[in-house]
């Protein structure tokens, strides 16, 4: 495991599991840490538990204003999604549509311990298919509008993808998803979004549901290797981690109930590479054969791959001197995550589409708004 | 030690290696380039900045690195980094310096909260600060640098930084960029201004900016509380006039225009409220400098 | 007139938070709303509609009386109308909330 001895990595590593060690850092450890921090996302996550333990005075002040930094934009970014959730709660409140909130405001609405801090920007909801056209023309007449797409995206979204095309109130510019199911409709992977809809818990005083604690472990590992392309992601492993260890210290047999629903959901090998990298990476502690127990488990030789390969992309590339192996693990990573979400015949001529705007941007498609 | 106390052999050797490391105002930046006419040209425009050593913290990690554009195979193009990422599309090489100097104030406004940061010129005099907010037609660089070169300490043509705690200003002296007409403007009327390269066809037009002068840099460190608020307008051959603002307007104005007020929430209202009760809110129409000067000067003196 | 009151028969409205910060400047003012961090700027009457509510829900025939009553105002055709567009504006601004008398 060369990679993760890499110093960069470790540093990065050491500081997100050991927060307090931070104390010891020289100047120039500390430039290379929040450099890659912010790379990784993870800069308002580490202010936030230097300032928990009430340590942000005890480092240096240039760190320490970065950090501050940091932390006072997720604090806003935060009550933004917050408040956009407040407001499309308020245009729902006379339809009857139970309204799951997903990824970082539903950590946010538990108080989990990885919400603090955490960077997000979108609310990601996740509602009945036949309720998608009445939350839409709801929102729509309250203001929301759809982002620019050209007639490509717009396609991709409707009929190749899972949402609507994401909305967005001008005057708050919060996009907020609005998903019917949690995978690609045509991914290899088929999740059925019922039993996940069937055992989402209701929020206090909030009107809206979270997914159940299993579920919610399970949608992290679902999106990191099945959605996500892995490149930088190492926030959503720690995500993983952190939701994993405080839901196993909250309920004696957590654990055991999250193997049995990834049988019982098929959501064995996703779950697979989340236990192993966290434990990997993020030293994560975790019963040895607690992925032995799933049925369904990666192979062999995929195993050995995503081995070298995950924490390459997951960790973050050296500002300065970028690895060129990295690069190669992550394009990898990212032809897999494509692959798993789509069937070749509609994939190749996506990813051509997508090269071609690389190079000629200015001739996507015409631009349809509002 | 400052910048024009190196050869330019090793000037060039730390800008092309591990990057250049300067301090401006509050933040220290590493600049890397292999790019050598954007070497020269900041050899000359970083002359009066200091030096940071390796073992300080540096912010802002940028580069100007070479292109190579597939639509355009044959014309060199440079690219502007942070941190390894390209946040803008490759442009003409000959812009390097423009391009360079509006990653940074685009780095500093996107990432920096622990001040307020206010989209105005801001300038000292007598121990306080003078603000010239950003409003349309407001060529706040253009009477900035006049009021430099006429005994005002600068402290940025671009950021009002606040701290919010204090309510002190805290000086960003950074190159000044003077956009199409105002280059003539100021080489008439200020022969003794230091200016950069013409850099033409840029998002903005022409720009050409004025070098901070060497004492606005070495006294940096050096904060002050602000006094007056002073919305510019330039008007073709109106008479100049110093006229009240309504306080509601001057706060709509600073509040909609900063860069980081939103973020900040009640910290930036209780800031800007604060700011506003101290201060005393004018609008200036002016036509020349002259005239400006004169009352900007009658105001600064007054006890 | 009649018409567009009656359509609003029945309804209240009451403010969302009593934790509104507000600065007075010379008969403006700036309001901070702190759930949704955002800052508004309202006149006197903007400012008088939310006072009114803040001391008790209120119909829109109601804060009509109330705000004629203080500014000395002549009640004419257009002025519920354009109460109404400030109640629905404040509404979507999450400033204020509305209520059926029966639920």
């Amino acid at each position: 495991m060369a990679d993760i001895r890499a110093d960069h990595h470790r540093l990065l590593l050491e500081a997100i599991i050991q927060p307090t060690s931070l104390i010891g850092y020289d100047n120039r450890q500390w430039e290379l840490l929040l450099r890659l921090a912010r790379r990784a996302r993870l800069s308002g996550y580490l202010a936030a538990k230097l300032e928990n333990d009430g340590l942000l005075d005890n480092i240096p002040v240039r760190a320490a204003n970065l950090l501050r930094s940091s932390l006072i934009q997720v604090k806003k970014q935060q009550q933004s999604v917050s408040w956009e959730l407040n407001r499309v709660m308020w245009v729902l409140r006379e339809h009857e549509i139970p309204v799951i909130v997903l990824k970082g405001m539903a950590y946010l609405l538990q108080d989990l311990p990885n919400a603090s801090g955490r960077m997000f920007a979108d609310l990601d909801l996740l509602a009945p298919q036949e309720n998608l056209g009445q939350i839409e023309s709801g929102l729509l007449k309250k203001g929301w509008r759809h982002h620019a797409l050209t007639d490509y995206d717009e396609r991709y979204y409707r009929e190749w993808s899972h949402e609507i095309p994401a909305l967005v109130h001008p005057e708050r510019s919060v996009e907020v998803d609005v998903h019917h199911t949690l995978s690609s409709p045509l991914g290899k992977l088929k999740i059925d979004p019922l039993p996940f809809r069937e055992a989402a818990v209701k929020v206090k005083d909030a009107g809206v549901y979270v997914l159940s604690p299993e579920d919610m472990v399970l949608h992290c590992a679902v999106n990191l290797f099945q959605n996500n392309e892995l490149a930088d992601d190492l926030r959503h492993l720690l995500d993983f981690h952190e939701m994993l260890l405080f839901f196993s210290s909250q309920q004696p047999f957590f654990q055991k109930k999250l193997i049995e629903r990834a049988n019982q959901l098929g959501l064995g090998n996703p779950l697979f590479y989340s236990l192993y990298f966290s434990r990997l990476l993020l030293q994560s502690m975790i019963p040895e054969d607690l992925e032995k127990q799933l049925d369904r488990q990666p192979a062999w030789f995929a195993r050995r791959i995503m081995h070298h390969c995950v924490p390459l992309a997951l960790l973050p590339q050296h500002p300065d001197h970028p690895s060129r192996i990295a690069g190669y693990a992550r394009m990898w990573l990212y032809w897999r995550s494509h692959w798993l979400r789509m069937p070749l015949y509609r994939l190749l001529p996506h990813l051509v589409y997508k090269f071609y705007l690389s190079v000629f941007p200015t001739r996507a498609g015409t631009s349809k708004q509002k | 030690m400052k910048v024009e106390q190196l050869s330019l052999d090793i000037f060039r050797t730390l800008i092309t290696g591990s990057g250049l490391r300067v301090k401006a105002g509050p933040f220290n930046l590493s600049i890397q380039t292999c790019l050598s006419s954007l070497i020269d040209q900041l050899y000359w425009m970083y002359s009066h900045y200091s030096l940071v050593d390796e073992t300080e913290i540096a912010e802002f990690h940028v580069r100007i690195i070479p292109k190579h554009s597939i639509r355009r195979p044959l014309a060199q193009f440079i690219q502007f980094q942070i941190d390894g990422r390209s946040p803008f599309p490759p442009v003409p090489a000959e812009q390097a310096l423009a391009t360079l100097e509006w990653g940074i104030n685009l780095a500093i406004a996107m990432r920096i909260n622990h001040l307020l940061l206010f989209h105005s010129a801001a300038v000292e005099r007598n121990g306080h600060v003078l603000l010239l907010p950003a409003w349309p037609g407001s060529g706040k660089t253009t009477l900035c640098t006049a009021l430099m070169y006429r005994g005002y300490r600068l402290f940025s043509d671009e950021f009002g930084l606040m701290d919010p705690r204090s309510g002190e200003f805290l000086p960003l002296p950074r190159l000044m960029p003077l956009k199409n007409q105002s280059i003539e403007v100021i080489r008439d009327y200020l022969p003794e201004a230091v200016l950069g390269p013409e850099i033409h066809g840029t998002l903005k037009g022409t720009v050409a900016h004025v070098r901070p002068p060497q004492e606005s840099i070495e006294r940096a460190d050096e904060t002050a509380k602000p006094r007056w608020i002073v919305f510019p307008k330039w008007l073709a051959d109106a008479a100049v006039r110093l006229e009240p603002l309504p306080r509601s307007e001057a706060f709509l104005l600073l509040a909609s225009n900063a860069f980081n007020y939103e973020v900040l929430g009640e910290t930036a209202f209780n800031a800007v409220t604060r700011l506003i009760q101290n201060c005393e809110c004018r609008k200036l129409i002016y036509s020349d400098f002259d005239s400006a000067l004169a009352v900007l000067d009658e105001l600064t003196t007054d006890g | 007139m009649n018409n567009l009151i009656s359509g609003f028969d029945g309804i209240y409205w009451y403010p969302n938070s009593s934790l509104l910060r507000i600065e007075e400047w010379d008969g403006e003012f700036t309001v901070f709303q702190p759930e949704s961090g955002k800052t508004h700027f309202l006149n006197e009457m903007g400012l008088r509609i939310l006072t009114v509510l803040d001391r008790s829900p209120a119909t829109l025939e109601a804060i009509c009386q109330e705000l004629s009553a203080y500014f000395s105002l002549q009640l004419d055709a257009q002025f519920p109308g354009q109460i109404i567009r400030t109640l629905q504006r404040y509404e979507a601004l999450g400033l204020i909330t509305r209520v059926k008398e029966n639920e």
